[in-house]
Formats: structure tokens, sequence, C-alpha cells
């Protein structure tokens, strides 16, 4: 984020005051490698404050203590309306910052500053590196805390309780402060203790169980599903936390367990199992619809969904098909009927698709009113023409990382006006804000901040330099790497040239 | 109920399950929702399958139970010039309408946003569709599985040599309305500071796009293409696994670095310390070998104590639940996770909450089952908008309401 003026407006680049601050991070001699340069070539300053309107969650300041996943996805949404998302990070605790994917797979010399999945994670938040298990780290935190609207971490419960720093130290210090908690299993009840994975929470609240091929055993679908929709249930919480405060001026204590939210994802099985009905696995099919499946295109591992719930639906694929005899057989008449012929009607069917592209033959059935869908890659969404005329997807090169250049990343999946939320702009640096929150906003000496720095407890490095293991830090960590695809180089470029002709 | 949102307004006026989850998550933090549905029939989802008690009928699909609590039923025709009406007066009052029709068809009824802005500058008009308000592919249909195929999430599920296995239970719907209902939650906050409300354009692709395991940008920096297979070979780290009882699934977390070491102690099962197991990859590689020396072991735990005993070395594992399980989980009745919620049609049943405590209490407590097809008509019609009973009734004759 530019320097401010006393207005609060951002400082052009050759304003002195904006000088003064930028060179000041260097001039004080401390070690803060910040190679982020807040304005861009014209002098113009990057970042929100160029918005027209205030962003949506100016001047709420969030204090995240957070890693892995789904904690970060939360708060992400909230850096995008614009509220200024603290990480405190341990120099000690490089998970985020370790986890990759990097360029190519290599790991460069500053490669806490490299990685995609942080950037897409932490993207438009600060970062102050501070040791709060230091007492002089615990000592700035609480002093940025009385200047803070929401303190969040996903800590194993007791633990912020034996720092000092559970609910009711926190709120002693900030009346109003809204904290949130986000663990495996809440901060009561007998499993209290125990930890997860998103994995481990898909098998606990029953998704698991419910997922698999037709008729096969439980399989789980994802790897983190269950860190997305619990992150996405943290932005819902925090917000309602805010809503209320704005309302009633009173902070709040959130307890937010993701096994609760991956509960919260299957309502209907857990009424049945009520009533004892157990819900059959049904893979890609349906309980009542057919044709309702994936089937085989033309090339190697292509697909395409189809879907049809209704006899117009059904007579458009007929059309689509050109009317061929075996459709026309009154074992596919009727909406009962092609679901108990429905192997049958696949078995056709596929033969018909596999002579077919996927995505012309979704262009064509959606032309014939057949919900339709091609199977898409991650390779198919980058340069699909959908996403792209929406401008939904993002080409962002990390200024902290600048020999990774431009790399695309999923974007929001919303459009709000007139405040749209924010793109992505800034991935911090490690410790990249250190002075800018001690100094301007705790109000810490320099030599307060100098004494920090000589405790070890504030840093701008990881305390153990030695880089990812390249191999570690691919794709999920497991046996699922991915097929390599030569093309992406070319899909980053014309998304860049794309992305910065809509821009100008 | 707790009411976090007691003061605010929520009219629905969609077909879609992520719209309904999506005014449900108001609705079920005390927002007042007001479900406008079709007049005889009603909601789709009230005859999806199955139904409580085994019987078709409107009023017992699970689906619709678990999607529509804390709602008020009314039926209303909007395809009619009175129908409008009447819903562009319900409208003054509300601060969110949540839509899922395809792009232009409020428009053609002449319910656009302009139109609903005009007759309520404060509203927050939700548009949760397919693909969004732009774009070529925004009139294209879709349910479920198609979001799941064209955002991708489809093609990295299942067994790498099988086609593409799907998630259950609608979970693209889910994620949409976690989405919109964060979208919502700041227009809100905005509406409240300026009295300005807006449209809010969200798509179902985008929403499922953002949900797969970060595969755009790692796509994008190393050319990798996220597969099939999470199951496949993950011996240690995310295959099912049989115990005496339910599966259970594994992690190397909680074992400082030192997975084999740990296990092998845990387990007492020296042969997991076999330097061909000592890396991930060599896991992987032999892991038909490393699934048999498991499985022995395994076979010896029922799933729980198996959790229980490893859970307090602080090892992280998982038990394959049933949802059944899950109802009568111990630690979820200690938190109160459940909450009854009584329906004059199917009874007393234990509803989830929304997955957080607000200081320390599950705000679902206390709130209302699913409402009956038009129960709320007179409430509305007569007490709200004060037409008489005369008036109503000829609504009805004329098949308005």
């Amino acid at each position: 984020m530019p320097p401010l003026d006393a207005n609060g407006m951002p400082l052009r680049r050759d304003d002195p005051a904006a000088r003064l601050v930028c060179l000041g991070v260097d001039s004080i001699g401390y070690v803060i490698e910040s190679t982020v340069d807040p304005y861009d070539s014209d002098g113009v300053p990057h970042g929100r404050l160029l918005m027209a309107q205030q962003p949506l969650l100016q001047g709420v300041r969030v204090l995240s203590l957070e890693q892995v996943h789904v904690l970060p996805w939360g708060t992400a949404f909230l850096a995008d309306f614009g509220a200024e998302v603290i990480r405190i990070e341990s120099p000690g605790h490089m998970n985020d910052r370790r986890s990759g994917p990097f360029p190519d797979r290599v790991p460069g010399e500053t490669w806490w500053n490299e990685g995609g999945t942080f950037a897409y994670w932490a993207r438009n938040k600060e970062s102050l590196c501070l040791d709060v298990t230091h007492p002089l780290g615990k000592d700035a935190f609480l002093k940025l805390v009385a200047k803070s609207d929401i303190v969040t971490d996903n800590f194993r419960p007791g633990t912020m309780q034996r720092l000092g720093l559970d609910h009711a130290s926190l709120s002693a210090i900030k009346p109003d402060l809204i904290t949130l908690s986000c663990t495996a299993n809440g901060h009561t009840g007998p499993w209290r203790a125990y930890g997860a994975r998103a994995r481990t929470v898909d098998a606990a609240c029953g998704l698991s169980y419910l997922t698999g091929y037709a008729g096969e055993g439980a399989l789980r679908a994802s790897s983190n599903y269950m860190d997305h929709t619990g992150g996405l249930n943290v932005a819902y919480a925090l917000l309602l936390a805010l809503y209320q405060r704005r309302k009633t001026g009173r902070g709040m204590r959130l307890d937010l367990s993701m096994y609760e939210t991956g509960v919260s994802c299957i309502g209907p099985a857990l009424l049945e199992a009520q009533q004892g009905i157990e819900r059959p696995r049904l893979g890609t099919t349906h309980l009542w619809q057919a044709p309702h499946n994936v089937y085989p295109c033309q090339g190697k591992d292509r697909w395409i969904a189809i879907a049809v719930s209704t006899d117009a639906a059904w007579q458009g694929l007929c059309t689509a098909m050109g009317q061929p005899a075996w459709a026309m057989a009154p074992g596919f008449a009727t909406v009962p009927a092609r679901w108990q012929h429905r192997q049958e009607l696949d078995t056709h069917l596929s033969q018909w698709t596999a002579q077919q592209q996927p995505q012309a033959l979704m262009d064509l059935l959606q032309a014939h009113g057949v919900p339709a869908g091609a199977v898409n890659t991650a390779a198919d969404l980058v340069t699909d023409a959908h996403l792209r005329a929406r401008g939904y997807l993002e080409a962002f090169t990390n200024q902290n990382a600048p020999s990774v250049g431009p790399r695309i990343y999923a974007g929001r999946p919303f459009r709000t006006l007139p405040e749209p939320p924010r793109r992505l702009q800034l991935v911090a640096a490690l410790g990249q804000h250190n002075m800018q929150v001690l100094r301007d906003v705790v109000g810490l000496s320099e030599a307060d901040i100098q004494g920090l720095l000589e405790a070890g407890a504030l840093a701008t490095q990881p305390r153990e330099a030695t880089p990812p293991n390249a191999a570690a830090a691919s794709y999920q960590a497991s046996g699922r790497d991915g097929a390599a695809d030569q093309h992406y180089k070319e899909a980053i470029r014309t998304l860049a040239q794309a992305t910065a002709h809509a821009v100008h | 109920m707790l009411g976090l949102l007691d003061d605010v307004r929520v009219l629905e006026l969609t077909h879609s399950l992520s719209g309904a989850f999506c005014a449900k998550l108001l609705a079920d933090q005390g927002a007042q929702t007001l479900k406008i549905e079709s007049p005889g029939r009603g909601d789709a989802a009230r005859y999806e399958p199955p139904f409580l008690g085994g019987t078709p009928h409107p009023e017992h699909s699970a689906l619709f139970l678990a999607f529509n609590t804390n709602k008020r039923s009314v039926t209303l025709d909007i395809h009619t010039p009175t129908g409008q009406q009447l819903l562009l007066r319900l409208l003054s009052t509300c601060d969110v309408v949540i839509d899922s029709f395809l792009p232009g068809t409020l428009e053609d009824l002449g319910l656009g946003y302009a139109t609903l802005q005009q007759a309520h500058p404060g509203v927050i008009l939700t548009s949760i569709t397919p693909f969004g308000q732009t774009g070529p592919y925004r009139h294209y249909r879709s349910n479920d599985l198609i979001a799941q195929a064209m955002g991708g999430f489809l093609y990295t599920t299942g067994q790498t040599q099988r086609p593409p296995m799907g998630t259950a239970l609608y979970q693209m719907e889910i994620v949409t309305a976690r989405n919109a209902v964060i979208a919502v939650m700041g227009a809100l906050l905005q509406q409240r500071l300026s009295g300005e409300g807006q449209h809010l354009d969200i798509s179902m692709m985008e929403a499922v796009v953002s949900t797969p395991p970060n595969f755009i940008h790692q796509y994008s920096f190393t050319g990798e293409v996220a597969g099939r297979g999470f199951g496949d070979q993950t011996v240690m780290d995310g295959m099912h696994l049989a115990t005496s009882d339910r599966e259970v699934t594994l992690t190397t977390a909680g074992t400082g670095g030192n997975p084999m070491e740990v296990w092998a102690a845990f387990l007492e099962e020296p042969r997991l310390l076999d330097a061909k197991f000592s890396t991930r990859q060599g896991r992987a590689q032999h892991w038909q070998e490393l699934l048999d020396v498991l499985q022995a072991k395994l076979a010896h735990w029922k799933a729980h104590e198996f959790m229980h005993a490893a859970m307090a070395q602080r090892l992280v594992v998982g038990v394959v639940q049933t949802p059944e399980e899950v109802v009568h989980c111990p630690h979820l009745e200690a938190r109160g996770t459940f909450v009854t919620l009584d329906h004059p049609e199917v009874g007393p049943l234990q509803y989830a909450g929304p997955g957080f405590l607000a200081d320390g209490v599950n705000p679902a407590a206390g709130g209302q089952a699913a409402p009956r097809l038009g129960e709320h008509n007179v409430a509305v019609y007569c007490d709200t908008l004060g037409l008489s009973q005369a008036e109503l009734a000829a609504l009805y004759a004329a098949g308005v309401v």
C-alpha cells in the first residue's frame, strides 16, 4: 500500500513525504528488504485507495495468526473487501510459504516470498513477522490488539490460552474485539484436543461416506474441499460479527469448527439418517434422472457431463443427435423409463459422444436446450472464453518475487457494485509491514523495534532458510502429480496481454 | 434464536438449491426470510426424493426440509401482472432479494434490477446463476454435475484409470451459496452505511473454479494439470483403510517429519520402518505391500477406538463416519451442534447448526423447521400487506397465490 498524506490520500511517488516513507525503511538500517514498489511505472500508486469509493471494510484491522488453508482462505475475503488483514507470521513456521508451487517446481533464493499457493491465500494481506511466543513479541502484539478489530487463529484449542492470547485476555485490552478460532472440533467437547486435516474432516462429517462411484464403496472426492467450505464459513462468521458490532458496539467470540462446518454440508443425509433412510452413492448418476452422467469424448481422458431432467431436454438431445433410431424406442420415451433403462441409454449415448469434441458438443447441446458441460481441466479453464470474457482470471506479477513473472490465479466468484472486491494486488514479503505496523500503528520507538530485532522476535527472513524440497512442493504432496502441459507459458502470456489491454 | 441478522429482511425468489441455501444461511442467523413459491406446486426441491416417511409428498422431501429452515413461505405467480405488483409491494420492505433466473428473465417480467431499485433504492439483488450475468455461457443450462464439470472439480475426482467420479449431495450448490452469502454480507454492511443497494452477480462456475485445490495457479506455475487419483496409492495419506468396523484414513501429520517411525511405534509394526516406505514416492511405489502391512494391524481395531488412541498421541486420523454416526456423535452432542426443530408434517428432527458457536451459543437453537407451501399467505398478505380476507380469496381463485 502506498504511503498516505494527512487526509488519507495516497501520496505520489515524487512527493517528498512519500520518498521519506519508502526510503526510510532502508535508511533506518534494519534488515527490511522489501522489494515492493508501491508505484507503477507512471508514478501512480497501486492499491485500493485508487478506487473511487471507500472500500467496504476500510478501517477494519484484522490480526490473523493463520497457517495452512482454511483460515487464510476465510480472511482473504476480508482483505478483498478492503480490511487491513495483517498476517502475524512466526519466523520459525514457514508452512504456508514453503508449500509452493514454485516456477517449474524450483524454489528460488527467496522462496518464502515466491510460492503460488501463498500468493493465492495470502492475497492483499500484510505481513508482520513477529514471534508472539517471545515476551517482547507478545508485548508488541498486545499493543497492536488494542488498535485492532478482529483477531483470528487456527491453533489447537488451548494454545492461545497458554500464550495469554485467548478471548478473555484480549477483550480485556479491547472490549469490542471480535475473535475467531478456527479449529478441527471447536474449543469444547470431548474431541476438542484432536487435530484435523481437510481430508479427515471430510471423513468425520459424513461426506466421504456418501461419496463414491455409483453402487461402490466410499471414496473421498477432494483432498481439501473442507478447507474451502470452512474458509467460506470463516468469512461469513466474521462478517456477521462485524455486522452485529456496527449495530450494537459489542465484540464476539466465534468458535468455528471444521467438523461442524462439514456436517452443515450434508443436511439432507442427516435428516434421512434419523429415519433410517440410506442414501446410495451415485457418482455422476442421479436418483431419478437419465441421462445424467459423464460421457467420453474424442481425445485422451476427455469427457462431457450431460444432465437431462425433462422431456423437453430429451427431445433437444434427440434432435442434436439427428433422431437416431435407438433413441426413439419406447424404453426412452418418459423420465421414469429413461432412468429405468439408464445403462442402455448411457451405452448408446457414449457411442455418439465419443466421436465429438467436448467443447463443441457442449455448445451444440446447449443450443438445443440440453444441460451439458465439458469436463474442464486446469489447462482448459485458463483459456476458457467465458471466464476470460468475464475477467474472472487474474494474471498477476508478485512484485516481491519479480523472477517468478506473471502467473494466473483463480479470481473472485462474485461481482459487487459499486465497490468490487479487490483483485490480487499484494503478496506480502515476509515481514514487509514490520515497520509500518509497529512504528506507525503501534507507535513503538525505533529503539523498541531494534530491541525486537536483536531478540529475534522480529524478522524478515525465516529462521530456517533451507529451501523446501522441490518434489515435496509439488501438487498436493500426494501421489497425484498431474500431467505436464507444455502450453502453459503461452496461456500465461496471452492472458497477461489481454489483461493489460483491458486495463488500458 | 441468537438473531444476529434479525433486522434484515430477505426475499427468496429462487428455484435453485444454491439460492435456497444462501437464503437459509441468512435465515438461520435470524434474517426475516420470505420464500416465494409457485402456487399449487412450490419449490422443485419439494419433489426431490428421498422423502421422510417413504411416500412422495411435497412437505416430506429431506432436501427441501434441510435447505429451508427458518423461512416463511408464500405462494405467488410472478408471471401475472397482479403477482408482479404484489411482489413489488413485498419487495419495498426487503433488504435482500435472491434470485436464480437466467440473465434477462427478471427484466422480461418487468422485475429487473432497475425496477426493483426504483421500488426500493436500498435493495440488494443477489443473482445466483450457473455462469453469471455476462459472457458467452450466460444462457447455458446447468446443474450440480455440470457445475462440477465446467468448474474443473469433476475432472480431479475419482480414480486415475476411471472416469471422473463427482462428489455427493450438491456441494457445488453449497459452495456457491457460501460465496454468495459473503457477497450479501458485504453489500449489507455497505447498505447500512450508505443506504445504497447493489446488484450482485454470482456465478456458480466461478465459485467452483475457486474451490478445487489451487489447480489454476498450480498449472500456471508448473504446467501440471491436476488429475484424478487422490485416493490411489496414498496409503498413509488419503486412501480409505478398513478396520474391524468402519473405514479410516491416516495422515502423516503430527509425526514431526518422521511418519513411519511414529506410526511403526504406534501400531507396534516394525515392518513399517522398511527403507522402501521411508519416502512418499517409495510409499506410492510399494503401496500394495504397505497397505497389506497396515490392514493386518488395523483389522484388530474398531475405527473410533483407533481414532481416540491415535489422536491421544497427537496423530491425525479420520473415521469415515456414516451420517447416522454423525447425528449421534457424543462430541457434537456436547457442543450442542444439533438443534431439534419440530415440523407439523414430519415431526421433530435434529438439524445441524452453522458450524460455529457465537459467544458459546449455537445460533440455530430455537429456530423453525421449513415452512409448508403457502403457510404464511394469510400472515403476509393480510397482516403485512393489509389485504382483506376477500381480496386474498380472490387471488386464490385467480391462481395468483
